[in-house]
């Protein structure tokens, strides 16, 4: 936006003296609230007067004007901006009493944050970018007639859910729903390789296509044969998977230049593939260029066993994936490493190489220490958690989908043999202090799981057969949840204490009653259940088991008050074993249904903390490629809640591995884990984590973050920051 | 010279004669890294939507800062070396050295991704031409050439502290603006070594002129308020030729008096500068925090927060499962 920066130039000759509010930018005032007053106190005011400012400077003078509803929708579809279709399916009456109730909700941006990500990244724009068409309730209204799919009473509840804040979409389906020109609904995918050059060529198609799309991929390297390895039986020929990475990262780079959104990729590796320390070392600080890995995110698949040679202090052997799948006839990846460990060590048919396992711990942590890189996935205890028939072998980009896949094959001109199972992932999320204060929750989740299987019904990315086929076939999507700390810290609740974890607990158990049965509500009135619902354990009840067999209620007086006062009804045994009866008789509609994604975007946009992490600090410096750094204060943040807003680095590691396992148990795919150390912390700090996450039931890990404060005497002046 | 007679000493760190050393020493190690690793193509789109003045300038002020670096590096901190007090403060002083090359060179791959080699060479041409920043270079070098060590203290304390920042200026100024981000963070990383060097420097100044007479220490005040007001007067100079193109020139002699007086107060003396007249822009002020509280998605690049671990082995007693 070139007017924005000269308005600003502007600002910035003419204000001189800086601390007279009137003259400052929206962009200085926000900043302020990174520094403290004279007095020493918060100016968190400043913030709302940066988020006034913007609209008066900013959004308001660059809105193109329409006299009526009419006359805007006319343009807007005349001009290719809005999908005709969409509209259609509703009456012009109807649309116009939607855009009032959204306009009567008053929504008003929280933070600055806020308002400047939606203006920049997710309102409509005329073609040269220069203007806004949509204000924040018009986008709601068209995401909302998008996803009703010509339903008045079902828009009405999207409505409400989203203008309240209690429902958001995630990024693609908020940014894309009724455009013309527009971007898929959905932006995750997961995609396996198998150890063939066609399945190899196909990944690296496949990878630009849906980066092309603007979506975040995750390819399972895993079945790729290692370095050294034969081909066609001649010895010592295959480069091993780290040229395979170099590809795939150069793929993303260059569908990122053409696309509105970074593209964005990660590989995972299971821990047991010869060229894991290779694959780790692509992370490092002073890795070869060759080899050095820059921007492709990387993820280890950490089987049982490897906790258990790793406990005993033992080696641990590296399979050779080509001799794997000669032996066994499916690829490495589809193999229980754990079950199979001792067959393949003893079996002489299949190559190994052997390290010291504990030794691989400490490379993977001194490696995080460096690059935060890289994710892990413990694999037993995601396969053991999974309700669908078939195995689980990687997760994606942010490690909270975890959802079973099957191979492709290829024929010699490289057309389709079989059309195997990929994996995409729509999601959304709730905001927990929202959804509490909400009039009716189930209704709340209802609509929420309404809109994903929407996402999921109307996506189709054909350019890469064997996702669509798998969505398809699974309808799976991803409801997630935000704003734990921002809700635990307005109800005076110290993040990873008792009552929190109580809360975590009784809260996950609501969401998943009220997820499956909604789910089951659809089964019934379309008459089909996901593509093998017959062979998961929903199907034979066993899923419910611990849900019919045991009480689930709040431990604690005050997690009890906070339900009662709340529209969340607490579901009994009873309502268990009704639910079970019905889920065996009729199905779900959705494979997957929920999947606790780190949320960064829309948590500004919706005013939450991310996740169900602690946040990162009271008042959040925030880099993304478009944006710039812009400060985020924690949302009710006051003198009163202050107390309650411990940063995630003095919460520490195990508070946050207990609450994300108090939601873990009620989750059927995974939780996006981030772990914070202070820079004190040693690389065995990291593994301790890493076991005792493992020990509680964790699936996946995100993230390591380290901070480091500033040495005493090299802090900027007044950085509230800096001080905290 | 006596001091040279450490050299033959042998470094012994279980022996630690001034603690900071150490604490200095690992924080400067933990925070090593190299431009390789800041994703600088990144920025090759935003870098597009630069005006040519803006890009000009942005030369400009990159060349500048690659002059400096390079005297700290090749000149600056060696000719500290002969006055250390302590065997690990050589230790130290030698890692400022090669980083202060590492940042040199970090400049240069920021130019090599986002420009051609003709403009490159014309900023170069640039740097050498300009008086202000000649004149600049001149009178750092002629203390560290000169013998006395608390003025080569003094010299490079200013230079580390205060006499980058008219260049640090423009890519946090550029992104409060959105533009060139990931630049930004390879900026936060030499802003996050530089505040660490002149913060050494400082304190060991401090150390030597506790050990002097009273009319000494005065000489010395008296010297580094002049010579902060001689680079001071430069500076002004050096930044309109900068700046007054795109209208910032009084914003940044905010920063530079902003920093003179954090300057001052490495080497142990009070502010110079009134603080109304440091009221540096909130954004600028706020980019510059060389903490690690910027939150990171794949999105972003690594930034400047990720540091290079202490390696700990785990006992029997951690797997006890």
């Amino acid at each position: 936006m070139a007017n924005q920066i000269v308005e600003l130039d502007d600002n910035g000759v003419a204000t001189g003296k800086t601390g007279v509010e009137s003259t400052m930018s929206y962009h200085e005032l926000n900043a302020m609230i990174n520094l403290w007053d004279t007095e020493g106190k918060m100016q968190l005011e400043k913030d709302k007067l940066a988020v006034r400012k913007y609209f008066l400077d900013h959004v308001n003078q660059n809105t193109v004007f329409f006299h009526s509803l009419k006359e805007r929708l006319d343009y807007l579809v005349e001009n290719e901006y809005y999908e005709k279709e969409i509209l259609d399916q509703y009456s012009f009456e109807f649309i116009e009493e939607l855009e009032k109730l959204a306009y009567s909700k008053k929504f008003r941006f929280a933070a600055f944050m806020g308002a400047y990500k939606f203006y920049t990244g997710y309102a409509l724009k005329t073609f040269d970018g220069e203007r806004y068409l949509e204000r924040f309730e018009d986008r709601v209204v068209m995401v909302a007639l998008a996803l009703a799919e010509g339903k008045e009473d079902i828009a009405v509840s999207m409505v409400e859910e989203i203008i309240a804040g209690r429902f958001q979409p995630a990024t693609p389906t908020f940014l894309n729903c009724g455009k013309k020109q527009r971007g898929e609904f959905v932006s995750c995918f997961l995609l396996r390789i198998e150890d063939n050059m066609e399945s190899i060529s196909r990944a690296i198609n496949s990878a630009l296509q849906l980066s092309k799309r603007g979506g975040g991929v995750a390819l399972n390297l895993s079945n790729v044969r290692e370095y050294g390895a034969p081909i066609k039986k001649i010895e010592g020929q295959s480069s091993g998977i780290i040229p395979v990475m170099k590809l795939l990262e150069d793929s993303f780079s260059y569908a990122n230049q053409l696309g509105a959104r970074q593209g964005a990729g990660a590989v995972y590796l299971n821990a047991h593939h010869p060229d894991i320390l290779r694959f780790l070392d692509t992370k490092r600080e002073n890795a070869d260029e060759k080899t050095r890995i820059k921007t492709l995110s990387i993820g280890v698949v950490i089987p049982d066993i490897t906790m258990h040679l790793a406990k005993d202090n033992e080696d641990m052997y590296l399979f050779s994936p080509y001799d794997v799948e000669k032996v066994y006839g499916v690829p490495f990846g589809d193999i229980s490493v754990t079950e199979k460990y001792q067959e393949m060590v003893d079996d002489g048919r299949i190559r190994k190489q052997k390290i010291k396992a504990r030794t691989l711990f400490e490379r993977i942590a001194e490696l995080q220490f460096e690059s935060g890189y890289p994710y892990v996935m413990y694999e037993d205890t995601v396969n053991k958690a999974n309700p669908i028939e078939g195995r689980i072998n990687m997760s994606n980009l942010c490690s909270e989908i975890l959802q079973v896949n099957t191979p492709t094959t290829y024929n010699a001109d490289l057309s389709y043999d079989q059309i195997g199972k990929d994996i995409s992932c729509n999601l959304g999320s709730l905001n927990i202090a929202m959804a509490m204060d909400g009039p009716d929750f189930a209704k709340t989740i209802e609509t929420s799981i309404r809109a994903l299987t929407s996402v999921s019904d109307q996506s189709d990315i054909v350019s890469v057969r064997s996702i669509s086929d798998g969505n398809h076939k699974s309808h799976a999507i991803g409801l997630g949840q935000m704003n734990l700390h921002g809700y635990l810290a307005r109800e005076h609740i110290h993040y990873g204490s008792e009552e929190a974890l109580d809360f975590t607990n009784i809260y996950f158990y609501t969401v998943v009653f009220n997820a499956i049965q909604a789910s089951n509500k659809i089964a019934i009135e379309r008459g089909s259940a996901f593509a093998n619902f017959e062979n998961s354990t929903y199907a034979s009840g066993e899923y419910f088991e611990k849900y019919v067999s045991q009480v689930w209620e709040p431990a604690t007086e005050k997690v009890k008050e906070l339900f009662a006062k709340s529209g969340a009804t607490i579901p009994t045994q009873n309502d268990w074993k009704k639910l079970k009866k019905s889920v065996m008789e009729h199905g779900i509609y959705n494979q997957n249904l929920q999947a606790v994604p780190p949320t960064g975007s829309i948590s500004y946009i919706n005013n939450s903390t991310s996740s169900i992490h602690p946040i990162a600090s009271r008042i959040e410096i925030r880099k993304e490629g478009k944006l710039g750094r812009v400060y985020y204060p924690a949302p009710f943040l006051s003198e009163d809640t202050w107390d309650y807003y411990d940063d995630a680095y003095d919460i520490g590691p195990d508070k946050i591995i207990d609450t994300y396992a108090a939601a873990t148990q009620h989750v059927d795919q995974g939780l996006s884990l981030t772990l914070f150390f202070k820079d004190t912390a040693t690389t065995r700090d990291v593994n301790r984590a890493q076991i005792n996450a493992w020990r509680k039931g964790i699936k996946t890990i995100y993230y390591i973050r380290i901070r480091q404060q500033a040495l005493l005497g090299t802090e900027v002046d007044s950085c509230v920051s800096c001080m905290l | 010279m006596e001091k040279i007679k450490l050299v033959s000493r042998p470094v012994n760190w279980n022996k630690i004669e001034d603690p900071i050393d150490m604490d200095v020493w690992n924080r400067l190690t933990s925070n090593f890294w190299l431009p390789e690793k800041v994703p600088i193509s990144n920025d090759i789109q935003s870098w597009e939507t630069l005006k040519p003045h803006e890009k000009t300038l942005t030369m400009h002020v990159f060349t500048g800062l690659t002059m400096l670096d390079t005297i700290q590096g090749t000149i600056g901190a060696a000719a500290l070396l002969p006055d250390a007090r302590t065997p690990h403060e050589e230790a130290v002083i030698t890692n400022i050295a090669f980083m202060e090359s590492v940042h040199a060179k970090s400049y240069s791959s920021v130019f090599s991704t986002l420009c051609s080699t003709a403009d490159i060479d014309e900023a170069f041409r640039w740097s050498e031409d300009n008086p202000h920043l000649q004149k600049k270079a001149e009178i750092i070098l002629g203390y560290y050439n000169g013998d006395d060590p608390l003025k080569r203290k003094v010299a490079s304390t200013l230079l580390e502290s205060f006499l980058f920042y008219s260049g640090f200026y423009l890519p946090m100024y550029w992104s409060s603006r959105a533009k060139l981000t990931n630049t930004a963070d390879l900026i936060r990383l030499i802003i996050r070594d530089e505040a660490i060097h002149g913060y050494y420097i400082g304190y060991k100044y401090q150390l030597a002129l506790a050990e002097e007479t009273t009319a000494r220490q005065e000489e010395m005040k008296g010297y580094t308020y002049d010579l902060l007001l001689e680079l001071y007067d430069n500076e002004i100079k050096y930044t309109a030729d900068l700046y007054d193109g795109m209208g910032l020139t009084e914003d940044v002699k905010k920063f530079l008096r902003y920093n003179g007086n954090k300057a001052l107060m490495n080497l142990g003396y009070d502010p110079l500068f009134p603080k109304d007249e440091c009221d540096v822009n909130p954004a600028i002020l706020a980019a510059l925090s060389p903490n690690a509280d910027e939150n990171h998605d794949f999105f972003s690049g690594s930034g400047s927060s990720y540091v290079i671990g202490k390696h700990e082995s785990t006992t029997d007693d951690d797997w006890d499962f």
